[in-house]
């Protein structure tokens, strides 16, 4: 029910990381107590990733332990 | 874009509301009030903490982010929790309570379970004694905090328009205006849902679960995040069991498969069976060292 807030918590803090540098992948590590669902944050993360310095990147999961939700890290695209 | 809980929608905003002074303040606009919204409420980007990394836009090498070059560019570690900004409110929060000396719980159930039933008939319970407080969370109306006041207790009531959850920072504002003094209690009564206040640390010393009977003995196991995350349950209506089919026995069996370690008590706000039990729990409670302190 939260995951899409969640999302644009995730896109929010990572663009305000990468700067105005584009953003190919995000890795997140989420426990199994994380009340958190990934399918939904999949789900959501192209719609909050729009418009944004992540629009198209990837959204990957770690396995992780507990209730951890963090954003683990992030790839930059190559600068040509 | 500051909602953390997606299912807002942009036209309602949080708002907090002191019936007795009759003052409504908006806390934090819609969702999607676009940028440059941040002046002049409280936002909740889970931002890095100091903003340390500020310096590191437009930058390349020679900052203090380990990275390394994947297949295709720099990989960036960040290892930081998406509800950072969140957590830190909650232990700012929890500190707060602590060096006051003021019991704070968070009242958590499905809607119509008798939160505000029970916290009426607490409220009646310990006057003269010990002062309550109340935050009430919900989506829209002040009624709840209406009827704390009648009851006799401060409220502040906190319409969170579409979200589902209470937040840390809500709870901040709300206890600058009740300010509770020491060894008072501050109730937390939570948007009535059972998924998404599990996730939202707000300070608290621990988390209440109240399942009535009516709701079936299941409630534990559909919902484990929150009955793993409440210190007590309580289970209410229990007037209502013979009428309701309800099996008490099995229910306590679903709550400690999911926490074997809740206090459980068995009440009914209504006729004040099992009352003592929670008023008893309660004053324990105040007595009780903060855990981890």
């Amino acid at each position: 029910m939260h995951e899409l807030g969640l999302t644009r918590n995730i896109v929010s803090i990572v663009a305000e990381h990468a700067g105005r540098r584009r953003v190919r992948r995000v890795r997140l590590a989420i426990g199994p107590f994380a009340c958190v669902e990934p399918r939904a944050l999949s789900f959501c993360f192209g719609l909050a990733a729009e418009g944004t310095v992540l629009a198209g990147a990837s959204l990957e999961f770690l396995e992780a332990e507990g209730d951890a939700f963090l954003i683990k890290d992030y790839e930059l695209e190559e600068v040509a | 874009m500051c909602g953390t809980c997606g299912c807002s929608d942009p036209a309602d905003p949080v708002t907090l509301t002191d019936p007795e002074k009759g003052e409504r303040s908006v806390l934090r606009r819609g969702p999607l009030a676009g940028p440059g919204h941040d002046e002049g409420h409280h936002h909740h980007h889970a931002h890095g903490q100091g903003h340390d990394h500020d310096h590191e836009h437009g930058h390349d090498h020679g900052h203090d982010q380990p990275h390394v070059h994947g297949p295709n560019g720099e990989v960036v570690s960040l290892e930081q929790a998406v509800l950072a900004e969140n957590d830190r409110i909650a232990l700012r929060n929890r500190g707060w309570f602590e060096g006051r000396g003021v019991l704070a719980l968070n009242l958590v159930s499905s809607p119509g379970a008798g939160k505000t039933t029970l916290l009426e008939r607490t409220i009646e319970a310990l006057a003269g004694g010990v002062e309550i407080a109340v935050i009430e969370g919900d989506q829209m109306t002040a009624n709840d905090a209406e009827r704390i006041r009648a009851a006799g207790a401060r409220a502040i009531q906190i319409n969170t328009g579409a979200g589902c959850h209470l937040e840390a920072d809500m709870v901040a504002e709300a206890t600058r205006k009740l300010d509770p003094p020491p060894g008072s209690i501050l109730m937390i009564e939570n948007v009535g849902n059972l998924v998404c206040p599990a996730l939202f640390d707000l300070g608290e010393r621990m988390k209440v679960a109240i399942i009535s009977t009516p709701e079936g003995e299941d409630k534990p196991l559909k919902y484990p995040h929150m009955f793993r995350a409440a210190g007590a349950v309580i289970v209410n209506k229990i007037d209502l069991a013979p009428h309701v089919d309800f099996d008490q026995a099995r229910c306590f069996e679903n709550i400690r498969q999911v926490n074997p370690d809740a206090e459980l008590i068995v009440l009914s706000a209504r006729t004040g069976e099992g009352m003592a039990d929670w008023l008893a729990f309660l004053r324990r409670q105040r007595r009780e060292e903060p855990i981890g302190a």
